[in-house]
């Protein structure tokens, strides 16, 4: 295999704090907020994050496959989880501790709930409104109320965070720029 | 499963021996000893199959409101304000306005209105199960369990229990009243009254209950015939006039939704996915047989949990008392045996897994167990035929220093036989020996950890007690010792023991065990001065205390399962 390049693409307005692990090719969208200790390791093919995503600390994002590995807007990805999927639509919730395998690619407005365990062996795709949540990773599907509520509370969330997390932490700027 | 030690609870029974531990009687006699409670009045070891139980708080265990009892009843043992739980996965819910309609462009802010837009549901944030899907919305987001409560009560299954509490109710008044008398007339200020004396208002109304005739069974009284005769004409009078009852419908027509039936077997006839079927976890907490499918679950009301007290039955005096709030997890009282009773915990050192609890006997473990590393011939578990060490590790709670002696209860087992013909029953019994140190032994006093100054400090000094155990530490040829005391470490004394498995046994290795400990009075001696006693005038009142447990060191592997082509 031949040595990883790293080349990172970070928008002005995306705020990546230094103490965040990136190896290989990475962009990352605008209003997009990487927390300290947070991981993000394009092994094999790029990765490009887009805007308005949340990624707290712990989080590991992975991508293992040769193609593009694809998030879309306004995800969240809470402490300690971990993702591979080939390609993540817009407005998913990937909580606390849990694990998603790089056979899972997912549409949008999926919650993956705390501690879940989601490694099919066979390729699969979650339908818009997944829910996968409990021990055995129970899957059932949300009517999406409450959903522009939840919109509104995650840009509340980034925008707080975009104050504050410059004054705690030195930032990190793309290699353009 | 390890090795375990359990505490015997004599449970008021007259004669203190446990049954042989391979009776079935056994094993629920005995306890883990953090279950227990002791009584000091009555100095014995309580279980919770013994002790008397009072409620003394119901709360939600989700909002922590304490509900009054008279609130209970009406409320039927499920909290009355916004506390739900989810259907689905019995997660807490939570009250949610709807969204606000939405704005043809996407790039423009939706202007959130604060209080919220109608209508309101009961939204689940693990599972995202919402109340809307199944149709239960609310227009203002405050008096939901009212609301809630109105849609349980109307069930046809309590609609019928109702009617039956108003059919009774006039008949349970009558009898009450006069059992109530009867009990009263029968003992006059003999052990029934004694008994009201010092008992609440609870057990009273409990006991009377108990006292109460049976419709039909006749109820032996030795005492006073024609007090409970004239009650006992009343009763056979009420009886009689008592109309039949007709219940509302009739159970085998009732279809859909409210669990069995032909409709309920037609579904299930037509089943094509496992997954509409309500689990049984989804359907347990509901008041009564619902539907089997999933899309009829409906939010529940938090139930209720509650405090507890529990009294000494012979002495009625508290052994634990919880704190009144809600929010306290404290006791008033706390009379556990584990403040009393040495804690013993064993571990078999072939099997090198100690299953110890306390931290200083783990860590004494620790320092013991490399000698004794098995060499790889023996197996990982008890064969039978072979020999054994075995560790008790017994740590004293008291803040001053016990002696305490170990014995083995004698059970009569059939004696090992070797021919091929012993009955299977035989066979079952384990004949099994135990060695374990026969003389005294002490344990030091328990010591906050920043009492000890040095390690010095946490060794015992054997002189102290003077038990000649000292002549038994080594055997003369060097080798370590087996049975015997193993090491002394702060409030921590290690105990050696052996197990003689016989050829043939089987079944598991379990024995009764005697512990006698005689400790330090704390009652106050009428002194001779108040300040510091002279050390030669008199010893200190010294107290004995005897309790049985049961040892279980695990099941005997028979020869033949590890040998099994050797004869052919
Ligand atoms: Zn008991
Ligand atoms: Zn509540
Ligand atoms: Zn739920
Ligand atoms: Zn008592």
């Amino acid at each position: 295999m031949p040595p990883i390049r790293d080349k990172f693409t970070i928008h002005s307005k995306a705020v990546v704090c230094q103490d965040v692990e990136l190896k290989g090719d990475i962009t990352i969208g605008s209003g997009t907020i990487i927390h300290p200790k947070a991981t993000i390791f394009a092994i094999a093919g790029p990765i490009i994050i887009g805007s308005g995503c949340i990624i707290e600390e712990s989080a590991i994002i992975v991508n293992r496959k040769k193609e593009t590995m694809r998030i879309g807007d306004d995800n969240l990805f809470e402490i300690g989880s971990r993702i591979e999927c080939p390609s993540i639509g817009n407005s998913n919730t990937i909580s606390t501790r849990s694990r998603v395998h790089h056979t899972v690619s997912m549409g949008s407005y999926c919650v993956i709930s705390p501690g879940v365990l989601l490694v099919p062996t066979e390729d699969e795709v979650l339908p818009d409104y997944t829910v996968v949540y409990g021990p055995s990773a129970e899957r059932r599907t949300w009517s999406g109320r409450g959903k522009v509520q939840e919109a509104d509370l995650r840009k509340k969330h980034a925008d707080y965070l975009k104050e504050t997390l410059p004054k705690f932490n030195r930032l990190r700027r793309g290699d353009g720029t | 499963m390890g090795p375990s030690v359990l505490y015997h609870c004599p449970c008021l029974s007259t004669s203190p021996a446990p049954p042989p531990p391979h009776y079935p009687s056994s094993s629920h006699q005995f306890h883990p000893l953090h279950n227990l409670f002791f009584c000091e009045e009555c100095d014995a070891v309580r279980c919770n199959r013994c002790v008397s139980v009072e409620v003394s708080t119901y709360y939600c265990p989700n909002c922590l409101f304490e509900v009054p009892s008279a609130s209970v009843r009406a409320e039927k043992n499920r909290c009355a304000r916004n506390c739900f739980s989810c259907p689905n996965c019995r997660n807490t819910l939570s009250v949610v306005s709807s969204d606000p309609p939405e704005t043809s462009d996407t790039r423009l802010p939706t202007s959130i209105n604060t209080s919220g837009e109608p209508p309101f549901f009961l939204y689940c944030n693990f599972c995202r199960w919402d109340s809307a899907e199944i149709g239960i919305t609310f227009e203002k987001p405050t008096g939901l369990a009212a609301q809630l409560q109105r849609y349980e009560d109307s069930a046809p299954e309590s609609l019928e229990f109702e009617r039956l509490k108003e059919h009774f109710e006039p008949f349970l008044r009558a009898s009450s009243l006069s059992s109530s008398v009867a009990v009263h007339a029968a003992h006059p200020g003999s052990a029934a009254h004694s008994h009201h004396l010092h008992s609440t208002s609870i057990t009273a109304a409990a006991s009377a209950a108990l006292a109460r005739d049976i419709p039909g069974v006749s109820k032996y009284n030795p005492v006073s015939r024609t007090a409970s005769g004239r009650a006992h004409r009343d009763r056979t009078a009420n009886k009689d006039e008592m109309p039949e009852y007709k219940s509302r419908v009739e159970i085998a027509f009732v279809g859909h939704g409210s669990g069995g039936g032909d409709a309920e077997v037609e579904y299930m006839r037509r089943l094509r996915q496992v997954q509409t079927v309500a689990r049984l976890e989804q359907r347990w907490g509901n008041s009564w047989a619902g539907s089997l499918q999933i899309k009829d679950l409906k939010p529940l009301r938090i139930p209720l949990h509650s405090k507890r007290s529990k009294r000494c039955p012979t002495c009625t005096h508290i052994l634990i008392k919880p704190e009144q709030k809600a929010q306290s997890v404290r006791y008033k009282i706390k009379l556990v045996a584990a403040n009393y009773l040495p804690a013993i915990s064993v571990t078999l050192p072939h099997l090198n897994k100690p299953t110890v609890t306390s931290d200083a006997a783990k860590r004494t473990l620790m320092k013991i167990s490399p000698q004794l590393v098995d060499d790889g011939t023996t197996l990982q578990g008890l064969v039978a035929g072979k020999t054994y060490p075995f560790h008790l590790a017994l740590t004293n709670p008291l803040y001053d220093p016990i002696q305490v002696r170990l014995s083995v209860q004698r059970v009569h087992v059939t004696a090992p036989t070797t021919n091929a013909g012993a009955s299977p029953e035989k066979a079952r019994r384990p004949p099994f020996a135990i060695s374990l140190p026969t003389s005294h032994f002490p344990i030091a006093a328990f010591a906050e950890a920043w009492e000890y100054e040095d390690d010095e400090d946490m060794m015992v000094d054997d002189e102290d007690f003077g038990t000649g155990m000292r002549g038994r530490d080594k055997d003369g040829r060097g080798k370590t010792k087996t049975v015997g005391v193993l090491e002394k470490r702060a409030n921590v004394t290690l105990i050696g023991g052996e197990v003689i498995i016989g050829k043939e046994a089987r079944g598991s290795i379990k024995f009764n065990m005697l512990v006698t400990y005689t400790y330090r009075s704390d009652d106050p001696t009428p002194s001779e001065g108040d300040g510091d006693m002279p050390k030669n005038s008199k010893p200190p009142e010294v107290k004995t205390f005897a309790f049985y447990t049961v040892v279980d060191l695990g099941t005997i592997i028979p020869r033949e399962e590890i040998r099994p082509e050797l004869d052919t």
